[in-house]
Formats: C-alpha cells, structure tokens, sequence
C-alpha cells in the first residue's frame, strides 16, 4: 500500500511532487506505521483519508498552478466566496474515491490472477473481433473521460473569457 | 493570500506552530491532540495548507540542526504571528458577543 501512496503523488504537479513529495512520503510513513497497531476501521479510515485528502490536494494544486492567483475561482477554499453553480457537491469526492480504490482494487486482483495461472498457457487460435469483449467498455470508458476533460476545459476557458477572475481587482468609484 | 476568517485546520495549523516550530509529522498529531481527535489531517492536506502559508509568508520553512536527515520543519514569521493574533482577537470578540446574546444580556 506504501507503493500505492507513491503513485498517488505523481498526481500532483512536478514541481509541488519535487519540494515537498519526500517530506509528505516521510509523513505518511510515520503515520502508516502508527495506525499499523490499530484495528482494521482506523486503518481502513486512515486511508480513506489519506487517498481523499491526496486526490484533492493534487487538484487543488493543479488548479492552483492553471489560474495562479485567480484560483480562488474554482477552489472552494471559503465556501461563501463561490456562486452556488461553481459548488461540487461532497458526493463527488467520496464516488471519485471510491471509484479510484475500485480501479485499484481491480488492478491488484488482476496481478494476483495473473501470477497464479501457470505460465504454460494453451495455444489461443486467431483473435476474433467478437472476442474482444473489454473493447467496447474501454471504449466507452475512453470516451467518458474525454467528454469529462472537455467540460472542464469549456468551463475553465469561458470562466477565463468571461473575466470572472477581474471581479475582486474592481473598485468602486473614487471617493466612496 | 489566505481569506480571513480562517478555516479550521488551517487555524489548528498556524496555533500549533505558535507553541514551537514543528515538522510535519508533528503538526498532524499536535493538530489531532488539539481538536481532541475530531480534525484528522491527511498527508494532502496537510501540505496543501503549508504550501499555501509558506506562499502568503505567514510561515517559513528551515532545517532541523538536530535532525539526522536533514529534517524540514516550520516556524511562524511575524508577519503570520500577527494574523494570527487579529484572527484571535475576531474570534474573542465573536464569541463574547454571542455568549451575551444567549444569555440575553444584550439585544
């Protein structure tokens, strides 16, 4: 699970990854091995809150690093600052958690399949389309992510166009 | 800049620094033992916090003499000292007039 902490971190932005990556690493460690001598529910929140938490701090500091100071925008850093259509509700947190441990958890159970069935497979015939069957889901998959990625970047570029950002740098007329 | 009032764990932060400069590590289980285990910090937020003190200049970030590896830790600047002590002040404040306004000593 420590190797799963590691690759997590290759989510945030090199440059956050290079200060502070070996300090958070060391941190997390010394945590780890604390709740090692507690029951399975601590350990089990333990990284809930940790996946949480790093999955969050990587897109805070990705956006961070997108708008510089105008971040204030997408980053619920104090809520009342943002209109209610900006706000994410917390259910996207938790379902993103728990999709990502899913993606996980699958990616661990493959490996252990694969490393139990012995090496001599039989000989397969030729590959029929019809028996890709992961295809159509990868796919799919594929395209959901895209159509995600193109959202977010429509709304950041028509929050930039807008000039939302210059809001706060506005003053009011002199002598008020 | 860091909006005033400030959140919770960010507060929690900047108070266990006020004590003694403290190392990440440190700081979790000084903000944990503070809230009396009801704010739990996690390594990401943590940093994200840290990262956006050290940004604003309310703290700075040093290495341990008497740590073996070189061990970085964080300290208050002034400047974070007296945020700090203004955030207080507004809390004091806040919370004096809300303890009369329940008592019904003031309307």
């Amino acid at each position: 699970m420590f190797s799963l902490y590691q690759c997590l971190l290759w989510l945030y932005p090199s440059s956050h990854r290079r200060e502070y990556g070996e300090e958070m690493t060391a941190v997390f460690s010394a945590a780890c091995a604390e709740t090692k001598k507690k029951g399975a529910l601590t350990r089990s929140l333990f990284w809930f809150r940790e996946i949480r938490g790093l999955v969050a701090g990587a897109l805070e500091q990705h956006v961070r690093s997108l708008l510089g100071s105008h971040s204030w925008v997408l980053l619920p850093t104090r809520r009342f600052m943002m209109h209610s259509e900006f706000r994410f509700p917390k259910a996207t947190a938790i379902l993103m958690t728990i999709i990502l441990a899913g993606i996980v958890l699958a990616i661990e159970k493959a490996q252990a399949i694969s490393a139990s069935l012995p090496h001599s497979n039989p000989p397969v015939g030729p590959i029929q389309p019809w028996h890709l069957t992961f295809l159509p889901p990868v796919l799919l998959m594929f395209a959901f992510t895209y159509a995600a990625g193109l959202i977010g970047w429509a709304i950041l570029f028509a929050l930039k166009r807008s000039g939302v950002h210059r809001l706060s740098e506005m003053q009011g007329p002199a002598g008020r | 800049m860091q909006p005033l009032p400030l959140t919770e764990p960010v507060m929690l932060i900047m108070m266990s620094l006020a004590g003694q400069p403290r190392h990440g590590y440190s700081i979790l289980k000084d903000v944990e033992q503070m809230s009396a285990g009801r704010v739990l910090l996690s390594t990401g937020t943590l940093y994200g916090a840290l990262r956006r003190l050290l940004n604003d200049g309310w703290i700075e970030r040093f290495e341990e003499d008497e740590s073996p590896r070189g061990r970085q830790a964080y300290r208050l600047t002034a400047g974070g000292r007296r945020n700090l002590q203004t955030e207080v002040n507004r809390m004091k404040h806040l919370t004096r007039l809300a303890s009369l306004r329940v008592a019904g000593k003031e309307t």
